[in-house]
């Protein structure tokens, strides 16, 4: 996995690549939490080129957006693969994220 | 029939093994690229609960999961000495449409297996925990 960031109108836009596993999650876990408690809490997660996600991924998305909210921040994905999308509807996570098809609609939403 | 087999250690490291396995059995037997995505999840949530609970000593223990292809399904085995855990009488995940305060994962690997698997059995047997996957691949 690789992860990429940028700011783009105090709105943090981070990019995965790869896969976000049990192997590897608590890198992306760690990167959450240090933004969040530098009160950067308007986040962007653009998945389009993340290609695999297990629960202990999810976790880690639930974790955030629990944080987040709890900050009167925003925490929005965009951008989810096919087959991720289908790993969130079982999930019942659907309802609970914001879901963007892109990053351009993400950032319209926290305009 | 085809057949292959990997075992690997009750270490989180190991985890990426099973990727390359799923990779290696794909081609060999010809399974759709649809597929694959759900066969590496079912089998890295089922083998991680195995990692992470199935042992309480410091030592290694092997881990070995077998698939066979017969005709169009795909059958797994996925064999460990660990303690006994029938993953078919895990709990349901919390209300998969509760609210966000109210959300939490445990659980949902195992539902990952029942609702993207066709079939699981489990047997324990000779102090091994044996789970059986079955998913068509055509």
């Amino acid at each position: 996995m690789e992860i990429k960031k940028e700011k783009i109108n105090e709105i943090l836009v981070l990019e995965i690549n790869g896969r976000l596993d049990t192997t590897n999650y608590s890198e992306l876990d760690e990167i959450f939490a240090d933004h969040i408690s530098k009160n950067e809490i308007n986040i962007i997660v653009d998945c389009k080129n993340m290609d695999y996600i297990s629960s202990s991924g999810l976790r880690v998305f639930l974790t955030a957006l629990k944080k987040i909210n709890a900050a009167n921040g925003k925490f929005l994905l965009c951008g989810l693969q096919e087959t991720i999308q289908e790993i969130f509807k079982i999930s019942g996570f659907t309802s609970i994220f914001k879901i963007f098809d892109n990053q351009e609609e993400a950032l319209k939403e926290t305009s | 029939m085809k057949k292959n087999k990997l075992i690997i250690k009750n270490n989180v490291s190991e985890l990426e093994k099973v990727s390359v396995f799923v990779e290696k059995i794909v081609k060999e037997f010809k399974i759709p690229d649809k597929l694959i995505f759900n066969i590496n999840l079912v089998l890295e949530e089922i083998i991680s609960n195995i990692i992470f609970y199935a042992f309480d000593d410091e030592s290694d223990h092997e881990i070995l999961i077998e698939a066979k292809l017969i005709e169009d399904d795909l059958h797994i085995l996925i064999k460990d000495d660990g303690k006994a855990f029938n993953l078919l009488d895990a709990p349901a995940p919390t209300d998969l449409n509760a609210g966000i305060d109210d959300r939490s994962i445990g659980g949902l690997g195992i539902h990952f297996a029942k609702t993207l698997m066709d079939n699981i059995d489990y047997k324990r047997e000779n102090d091994n925990n044996k789970i059986y996957l079955r998913k068509q691949i055509s």
